[in-house]
């Protein structure tokens, strides 16, 4: 005789677990020497809905005769209102062959081993209570400071943002003097024992700010557009008007010739200076 | 779905008398363990409001619930029954009696449970 228990794989209830051995259990008493997993999950959940609902209409019957704690009464009420009949209880409560299940043995809660405890924890005041977790070891109230106290003193402060800006601006010109152009104050060949940095001022030097270059790129894209894409030279006179009031912004159709000027000395202000690099 | 008695006034006196007879019933429950344990079922009708601080009450209806379910068990045995004697006659077994070894299917649940109102349908396909 061979009683199938099922694994349940997806419930890690272990009370559906019992709830699956007591149907188990009463499939051995009746005379079943195997069951079907699907006939036995239908009985589980059978009983289940079943302690749920007689918990329900008893409590339902309890509260409607104004009583908070549920007696024999309800219970029996509860269990004629689902169809259950009382008649033969006690001839099944003494019946020869009952099978029971072993007393349950609670499973020890796992308890996190004590480690690196120092010293003896704190008693608790009388105003925490009992329930709470405990206060910690000792040590957690003790303060190491992680790094020395750094300097305060004013002289030692502005001496040290005096050292820190010198070394900055050395190390940034040296940087700048050996990656861009240099400009050397010996008319010598190339020497690199006192380079300078090369000052390249740009023609007009307010024209920069004047002309938004915030969604510009690709700058040599821009060059391009300036130089080809704004030609007017070979187009005939209507067109002209058109293609200035693209380019610039609210240009006058009587210094159309003049913006046009202006556009190509820029370009070739620029082009000597990166034909150096 | 009530019980017989509560339509006439004669029966009435049976009930009242099986309502003694559990009150009675109830103090023999002390020393009985039903096999489901007192723990589960608490937690079960704890779930639905029902606290009791009597283990009495939680034996009965520990016990209800066997009842109940052994009821239903029997009635499927009687339905596996019915179906293996009738094929032993139809395939006529020489070796009689055969293995006494019943397997509760879903064949015979489910008109079981059918006679206590509850209806079971296999689903059509597993998701």
């Amino acid at each position: 005789m061979s009683e199938t228990t099922e694994k349940v794989e997806n419930s890690c209830d272990a009370r559906r677990r019992i709830l699956n051995i007591a149907v188990s259990t009463v499939l051995l008493e009746t005379g079943f020497s195997s069951s079907d997993k699907m006939a036995l999950e239908t009985l589980t959940e059978a009983l289940q809905c079943f302690f749920t609902e007689l918990g329900n209409s008893a409590r339902g019957y309890c509260e409607l005769s104004g009583r908070v704690e549920p007696v024999l009464g309800d219970v029996v009420m509860g269990l004629i209102n689902m169809g259950i009949s009382i008649q033969g209880i006690e001839q099944y409560a003494t019946r020869p062959n009952r099978h029971v299940i072993q007393p349950l043995q609670q499973a020890q809660a796992p308890r996190t081993p004590a480690m690196l405890s120092a010293g003896s924890k704190a008693k608790p005041g009388i105003h925490i209570p009992l329930h709470l977790p405990s206060l910690p070891d000792p040590h957690a109230y003790i303060r190491t400071p992680t790094h020395k106290q750094p300097v305060t003193e004013y002289e030692a402060i502005r001496e040290k943002a005096a050292t820190q800006k010198r070394d900055i601006e050395r190390a940034l010109t040296k940087f700048l003097a050996k990656t861009s152009e240099t400009h050397n104050l010996f008319n010598t060949e190339d020497n690199q024992v006192f380079p300078l940095i090369a000052c390249k001022p740009t023609f007009p030097a307010y024209l920069p700010c004047l002309l938004p270059t915030d969604q510009v790129f690709d700058f040599d894209e821009l060059e391009y557009h300036f130089q080809v894409a704004n030609r007017t030279e070979d187009l005939p006179a209507d067109k002209k008007d058109q293609s200035d009031n693209e380019g610039e912004n609210g240009a006058d159709n009587e210094n159309a010739n003049n913006s046009q000027s202006e556009t190509q000395d820029i370009p070739s202000a620029s082009s000597p200076e990166r034909s150096k690099t | 779905m009530h019980m017989s008695g509560s339509s006439s006034v004669i029966n009435m006196d049976d009930d009242n008398y099986a309502g003694h007879a559990l009150a009675d019933f109830l103090l023999q429950l002390e020393n009985y363990n039903p096999s489901i344990p007192d723990s589960v079922v608490a937690y079960y009708l704890n779930m639905s409001g029902f606290e009791s601080q009597d283990p009495r009450l939680i034996r009965l209806v520990a016990l209800a619930a066997q009842k109940f379910l052994s009821d239903i068990a029997n009635d499927a045995l009687q339905h596996c029954k019915m179906r293996t004697s009738s094929q032993m006659n139809q395939s006529k077994n020489p070796k009689g009696p055969k293995e006494k070894k019943f397997v509760m299917t879903m064949e015979d649940l489910v008109p079981a449970l059918q006679e206590y109102g509850i209806q079971a349908k296999k689903p059509h396909y597993f998701v």
